[in-house]
């Protein structure tokens, strides 16, 4: 295994993925400014800039004996279905407002009941489960609990 | 004494319909997803952590506590009928268990799984209960040094319990304190992290994170591993027939196994409740390797052993009164069940402490009573009610359940604050915690980390400013002093000691 096959590994590329998100953590960490007493070593960007360099040495050693393993160990099936997830839940949480609880909540349950293969078979139960998950957690926050769900195309 | 008779009181706000009534609906929510193979009593609490904001404290916590006991038990039942812990705490159980469903004895050995919990959940609370005060008495002692080393010493320790891969231990501990420092500084009234925009300016909340790391990954995790054989083995475990009047343990089971087992097991399941990080695993290994150890029939073990069923689950209860200890006392949960009603303190103004205890009893004290009452009372009558039933309960469609499971995540989410953005960042620690989990690195110690966070750098920032920035303060101050020998002596223990692979059959 050559050496750009090693760091493609998704065991080497997340914790490369961490060191940049810790480095951008440093460089805002750098610029806080103490609002009394100057910047000494005590003050509010102390902790981040300790935590910014713990996280680069455990990050090296990860990613060393990452890089030093023969083969990448299976880490379960196809990422397809938890990225269609993704998908349709960012959809959901954009659609929330506009469009009210009731279609969105319905529209969301729809796509989930296709990507876990539920009921497809049997469209009538398909329909009515959908209207049946969306009307009982309507139920539960809005009318049990009283939470303020959006309404309907924001209320018009 | 008169902490612990207020403690008692306690029992009284269970008369309360209301509170009764969240009781039992937490129990028999926390039975459900403990039994089900994939969810845990953790994603439940994590669910239902939004519908704290809408409900007064104490039916908060009481649902917490009897979640928290329900779930220890039940990943017993598909331990036990179809060797599928629905727990990972129920390990030791579904070996055990297992073999005797196999022997035609599977209701014997529910029997015995549920009398074991009734016990060891029992005694955890009692034990909690009495030594409360008495851990209250010694935080007091604690100064500002004493904390700093004792968080250092929780977070060292949640580090080192999994062995196998400590810098990824370290990096999700670190990740989880990096990002409780986005938000106004824990000692100076200025923002950090907020990256020019309003919407990070008062830090991230407790709610995004543990709905994210424990619901919505969780949905990612069960996508990815999509597959109907589970759903096939429920459907085939139905046409089980579970009698009621088989439950019931013969008294002459019941004396072989003997009570010190139960008592001593309870013990030390209360024990490593009291330890960040360890859970009802540990307990469970760790007591069955005990009553292993010390059984007058070893040869049983593996093959349906009562004893070993009596001391695993006798333990993991009881385990649920030791991991209040910390928490309640110096605000260290030690897993995320703790954690998040650590969570439900904080959303409603409480301070976890000694005066906590001493001052507002009244608002604890329903939930001890409530870990009590749950591991005597529920336990055995939820078994005799729904113990013929619970395959079939089980066997409910995953899609439908995920999908449900989804829209409560993320409406869950909304409802705290009203706010779209909590939603964005449910998804977004959703996200982040599946593909920690994908390379094993510790979704608990982030959550922990993230809890734990603010504490450690606020004392450490303190005891440090009151000293001109030296650290040796942390060595004169005794009880730092202890807390750092302790952390080195477990570091020791746990570094030195080899899993004993022999005490699994």
């Amino acid at each position: 295994m050559n050496n750009v096959e090693r760091f493609r590994r998704s065991g080497v590329l997340f914790p490369a993925f961490l060191l940049i998100l810790t480095t951008i953590y440093l460089a805002e960490a750098v610029s806080i400014r103490s609002q009394f007493g100057g910047d000494t070593i005590v003050g509010p960007r102390f902790m981040p800039i300790l935590m910014a360099f713990i996280m680069y040495a455990a990050l090296l050693v990860v990613m060393v004996g990452e890089w030093r393993k023969d083969a990448e160990a299976p880490t379960g099936g196809s990422l397809l279905r938890p990225l269609l997830i993704v998908v349709a839940t960012g959809i959901y949480i954009a659609a929330f407002r506009p469009l009210g609880y009731v279609p969105a909540t319905l529209g969301f349950v729809v796509a989930l009941f296709l990507i876990f293969d539920f009921e497809r078979k049997r469209p009538v139960f398909f329909v009515l489960y959908a209207i049946a998950v969306t009307a009982l957690f309507y139920g539960l926050f809005a009318g049990i609990f009283g939470v303020r769900l959006p309404p309907l195309l924001g209320g018009f | 004494m008169e902490t612990f008779v207020s403690f008692l009181g306690g029992f009284e706000a269970l008369l309360s319909w209301e509170v009764l009534g969240f009781m039992i609906a937490g129990f028999l929510i926390g039975t459900f997803f403990g039994a089900m193979p994939g969810l845990t009593s953790v994603l439940a609490i994590a669910l239902l952590l939004p519908i704290t904001y809408t409900i007064d404290v104490v039916p908060a916590l009481v649902m917490c506590a009897s979640i928290f006991m329900a779930g220890m038990y039940s990943g017993s039942i598909t331990a036990t009928t179809i060797n599928i812990p629905g727990a990972p705490s129920s390990m030791m159980t579904a070996v055990e268990g297992n073999a005797l469903m196999l022997k035609g004895q599977g209701a014997n050995a529910l029997g015995h799984a549920a009398l074991g919990s009734m016990i060891g959940g029992s005694i955890g609370a009692i034990l909690l209960m009495a030594f409360m005060p008495i851990a209250g008495e010694l935080a007091l002692l604690i100064r500002t040094p004493g904390k700093f080393s004792l968080v250092l010493f929780a977070l060292v320790v949640i580090i080192l319990v999994d062995k196998g891969a400590i810098a990824k231990g370290i990096v999700a501990t670190t990740l989880g304190i990096m990002l409780a420092t986005v938000g106004i500084d824990v000692l100076q009234p200025i923002p950090r992290f907020e990256f020019g925009t309003e919407l990070l300016v008062e830090g991230i909340g407790l709610m995004p994170v543990v709905i994210g790391a424990f619901a919505v990954s969780e949905l990612l995790v069960q996508a990815q591993n999509w597959n109907l054989s589970l759903e096939g083995t429920l459907k085939r475990a139905k046409d089980l027939k579970i009698r009621r009047r088989d439950f019931i343990p013969p008294w002459s089971e019941i004396r072989e196994v003997g009570f010190f087992t139960y008592i001593k097991s309870a013990f030390i399941g209360y024990a490593i409740g009291i330890l960040p990080g360890a859970g009802g695993s540990m307990a469970a290994f760790v007591s069955y390797a005990d009553a292993k150890r010390g059984s007058k029939k070893p040869e049983e073990y593996g093959n349906g052993s009562r004893e070993g069923i009596a001391a695993a689950e006798s333990a993991n209860n009881s385990m649920c009164g030791g991991a209040f200890v910390p928490m309640l006392m110096f605000g260290i949960p030690g897993d995320p069940t703790t954690a998040i009603v650590l969570g439900v303190l904080v959303i409603n103004g409480l301070q976890p402490g000694p005066r906590l205890i001493e001052q507002q009893a009244d608002l604890i004290a329903p939930m001890f009573a409530s870990l009590f009452v749950s591991a005597l009372i529920l336990v055995p009558l939820t078994l005799f009610l729904f113990g013929p039933y619970f395959i079939r309960i089980v066997s409910i469609s995953r899609g439908l359940l995920y999908s449900a499971i989804a829209v409560v995540a993320l409406v869950g989410s909304y409802v705290a604050t009203y706010s779209i953005f909590q939603m964005y960042l449910a998804l977004m620690f959703g996200v982040l915690a599946f593909f920690l989990r994908k390379h094993n690195y510790s979704v608990v110690a982030m959550l922990l980390g993230f809890i734990l966070g603010p504490d450690l750098e606020q004392y450490l920032r303190r005891s440090l400013s009151f000293n001109d920035g030296n650290p040796i303060v942390f060595l004169t101050s005794l009880d730092s002093l202890a807390f750092l020998v302790l952390t080195v002596v477990f570091a020791y223990l746990i570094l030195r000691k080899k899993p004993k692979l022999d005490a699994i059959p």
